[in-house]
């Protein structure tokens, strides 16, 4: 980064943080007291239900006063769903493709300059990319798609705070840009029983076996104090309530019909899990999560919308 | 027709074939290069005889009958159009002139003196290849090692070429070109082709094709067939002026333009000769319609000599088949029961090989599948089956793992030791099975959660059941078709705890469920 993009981004950020403490103390100031600084929107989580997952997604956004309280004109943007497993979108391993382009579309409209998408798969990247749907859909609604299986994409970062994970290598894109929006699948998982919005975070760093390695649920929770997603957006509509996070069929899904949208990691973590029909503090990462001060788990302190379409 | 004209063609079809291969080899495919390549490939002698072996019969593997009817119209031409390591060599040749002296790159007649060493080779390759064992094919197949080479050695020069220029579009913000994942090959295999690669390139700059007359078993086959060929470069009598032009661009040095006599058996049908005599001194001549053969006469001595020295050496090689038949039993007895060596001291196979004798047996280690697969789970092997299996490929689930869906290795294998699958059967072919190594996991030894075997196991043979507040891995046989996903993305150093102990004969496991659809949801409310 030169100074003059530091400048500029410094003048961007603090335009960004002013208009969005601007626009929550006008909209919602009864509960503005309560909100964390970095909570945008006018409600701490938005949660649709609904049969159409892009209506619901657009619902969500003018309920939170549209994506412009986190993209201003001229940012640029990281959208990061998941796009771990080579399958196809009816298994619903991977975020919707059609909510990641609405996604993108919401950011182009609010007038960013650009829009990247990338994951960190597991399986086999430019198969997961292509059969996700993911790489067509995001490219149509106008956005870029960059690897992030290659590690000279990775750069080492230390985490202030964290209790086992103390540094990582962190994939470029998230530092380059103005915006994170972190868009996770909610699922089943074999070892951490939920995987929602926190543990997305595992798809933009390199070794993800040394989280593995050092207390998973410690590693996920520490990782969060490195960088929150200034926006999560949870796809709740296929959730796959067994055989996560990959599955075996199309048996393994409910229709659970939702979606959520928070700036709050640790809250939307929450309400998914609730959703799921899991207790979040049975979830060990989140119970962490709630130790260390990252967030809170206790939805009753929030200001929550909630919509049925 | 002119008969100058031939050499141009021949030039001209060689780089066509040489230049599609060259790009299959490197991974470089569509829907323009797939189908010609494959049609190229069919034609490649060996590859397609055992194709023939290994899938019982199809029109597919019966590229080296037309093989053979070429070389019985035209002589070798396979030599020197067909096969992509005679390409190779011409560009070795072709480049090599350029800083050679006049008189260095002239090639002399050599007698050919040594045909019973040329057929001892050719008689040993077969007999090991009858006792079970591939390893002479596979050290000395044309076909064979170009792809060695290509997949060895030229195509990390290639992908290093793409990512360095990847990186730099990258910095210019341009995510135009794909990076590509680096192929780790192990070290004794790379040592093993610069040697093939060393050896056919002094060979080639040195003598010209003196590699496919007299260590290439395809060579020494067709030299058989094109002693005898319908058409053969015969002299001019009347046209030929001695002046031996034509001598000095025999690549294969099998032209006497003293005696005015060609050895057809060595002739590779380059067609230099044609085009370097001014004279119109040599003919194609159709020995079916000519009855003047008197320069082929003393050429046929020539080959008969050569037949007998098969024929010669393929007895002694018979008369010691007790022996070898006891080398080869020493390598495959292990399916006798309690002999099967147990941990990964087997290599897994890829899915489609059948098993490890149908394997071991077909794979003429072209490594077409190595560069193919998508995930660089497919590696070239050294001396992991032995000698029978000598640098055949093998799956190595350190680096990465099979993918549940993909299918490619068993599209490209030209032989059929990898039969064509398709994508649901390849789903439940067993080839190995994973097994969990309790005292060796995160989950038991450091007690904290991991679960990273089970997270990316397709078929969810590996489980996550309760265990002290945690989850521990578990393992249900019959689901598991040892992809090594589990294996690969097991966190736990130097060893793994969980791994794929491969099937020595693959086997079905139990089918997914089938695809039954989403349940409808249970709740009405938001539970918030």
């Amino acid at each position: 980064m030169d100074r003059r993009d530091f400048i500029r981004k410094s003048f961007l950020y603090g335009a960004v943080t002013g208009l969005g403490a601007a626009s929550i103390g006008s909209l919602t100031p009864a509960f503005a007291g309560l909100r964390p600084n970095n909570v945008k929107g006018n409600y701490d989580l938005v949660a649709v239900r609904g049969n159409n997952l892009v209506a619901m997604f657009d619902r969500a956004m003018r309920e939170m006063g549209g994506m412009s309280q986190w993209v201003k004109a001229g940012q640029t943007v990281i959208v990061k769903p998941n796009i771990g497993w080579d399958v196809v979108p009816e298994r619903a391993a991977n975020t919707n493709p059609e909510l990641v382009a609405a996604v993108v579309r919401h950011c182009l409209e609010a007038g960013a300059s650009r829009v990247t998408v990338f994951d960190h798969t597991c399986d086999n990247w430019q198969r997961s990319y292509r059969n996700s749907g993911i790489e067509a859909a995001a490219r149509d609604a106008g956005a870029r798609i960059v690897p992030g299986n290659f590690e000279r994409n990775y750069r080492d970062v230390t985490i202030p705070g964290a209790v086992r994970l103390t540094e990582a290598k962190v994939h470029e894109q998230i530092m380059d840009n103005d915006v994170f929006i972190n868009v996770p699948v909610l699922k089943h998982h074999s070892s951490t029983t939920l995987t929602i919005a926190m543990k997305n975070l595992m798809g933009i760093v390199w070794d993800r076996r040394f989280w593995h390695r050092n207390d998973l649920h410690q590693c996920i929770a520490d990782f969060c104090l490195y960088r929150k997603p200034d926006l999560n957006i949870v796809d709740g509509m296929l959730v796959m309530t067994r055989n996560g996070p990959r599955g075996t069929s199309t048996a393994d899904l409910v229709r659970k019909n939702s979606l959520l949208v928070s700036s709050d990691v640790v809250a939307v973590d929450a309400a998914s899990a609730l959703i799921f029909g899991e207790q979040p503090q049975n979830v060990g990462y989140m119970r962490i999560a709630q130790e260390m001060g990252i967030g809170s788990l206790d939805l009753s302190q929030l200001n929550i919308q909630r919509v049925n379409m | 027709m002119n008969l100058t004209h031939l050499r141009k063609i021949r030039i001209v079809v060689s780089l066509i074939i040489f230049t599609f291969l060259l790009l299959f080899f490197l991974n470089i495919h569509g829907k323009v290069i797939d189908p010609v390549a494959e049609f190229f490939l069919r034609l490649q002698f060996f590859p397609s005889i055992l194709r023939l072996t290994a899938l019982t019969f199809a029109i597919s593997s019966l590229g080296f009958l037309v093989v053979l009817l070429l070389t019985f119209l035209f002589g070798r031409v396979y030599c020197s159009s067909i096969c992509p390591m005679g390409t190779l060599q011409d560009i070795f040749i072709a480049i090599a002139r350029k800083f050679k002296s006049r008189k260095r790159r002239r090639f002399v007649y050599t007698p050919n003196k040594k045909l019973i060493l040329r057929y001892s080779i050719l008689s040993a390759t077969l007999l090991f290849w009858i006792f079970g064992s591939l390893f002479l094919l596979n050290l000395l197949d044309p076909y064979s090692n170009f792809g060695k080479i290509s997949v060895t050695l030229v195509q990390p020069v290639f992908t290093k070429g793409v990512n360095t220029l990847s990186a730099l579009l990258e910095r210019m913000d341009l995510y135009i070109l794909a990076p590509m994942l680096r192929q780790s090959l192990p070290r004794d295999v790379i040592a093993v082709s610069v040697g093939i690669f060393g050896v056919i390139f002094v060979l080639s700059i040195w003598r010209g094709r003196l590699f496919c007359n007299s260590l290439c078993p395809v060579g020494s086959v067709l030299g058989l067939v094109s002693s005898r060929s319908v058409y053969r470069i015969a002299f001019q009598d009347e046209a030929c002026t001695f002046c031996g032009k034509c001598e000095r661009v025999c690549k294969a040095e099998c032209l006497d333009s003293k005696n005015k006599v060609v050895d057809h058996g060595r002739c590779i049908s380059c067609f230099n000769c044609f085009d370097s005599c001014s004279n119109n001194g040599l003919y194609y001549e159709n020995m079916l319609g000519s009855r003047k053969a008197i320069p082929v006469k003393s050429t046929e001595n020539k080959v008969e000599g050569g037949k007998r020295a098969f024929l010669l050496t393929m007895a002694g090689g018979l008369l010691s088949v007790p022996v070898l038949k006891k080398f080869a039993k020493a390598q495959v007895a292990a399916s006798e029961p309690g002999m099967i060596p147990t941990g990964t001291s087997l290599p897994v196979l890829p899915p489609g090989s059948v098993g490890y004798d149908h394997f071991t047996n077909k794979c003429i280690a072209c490594y077409l599948c190595v560069g193919a697969c998508p995930t660089n789970v497919i590696v070239p092997s050294f001396f992991d089956y032995g000698l029978e299996g000598f640098m055949q490929p093998k799956l190595d689930y350190h680096k990465s793992f099979c993918n549940f869906d993909c299918v490619r290795c068993t599209e490209v294998c030209p032989t059929g030791a990898i039969k064509k699958l398709d994508r649901d059967t390849k789903r439940i072919t067993q080839i190995g099975i994973a097994r969990f190594m309790y005292e060796s996991c995160i989950v038991t030894v450091d007690r904290t959660d991991c679960g990273a075997c089970s997270e990316h196991c397709p078929t969810k043979a590996v489980t996550m059941v309760p265990y002290n507040g945690l989850w521990l891995p578990e393992v249900e046989p019959d689901l598991c078709i040892g992809c090594g996903a589990c294996e690969y993305a097991c966190p736990t150093e130097p060893y793994k705890a969980i791994y794929v102990e491969s099937n020595r004969v693959h086997k079905l496991a139990t089918p997914l469920p089938e695809d039954e659809g989403p349940r409808d949801h249970d709740q009405d409310e938001f539970p918030f």
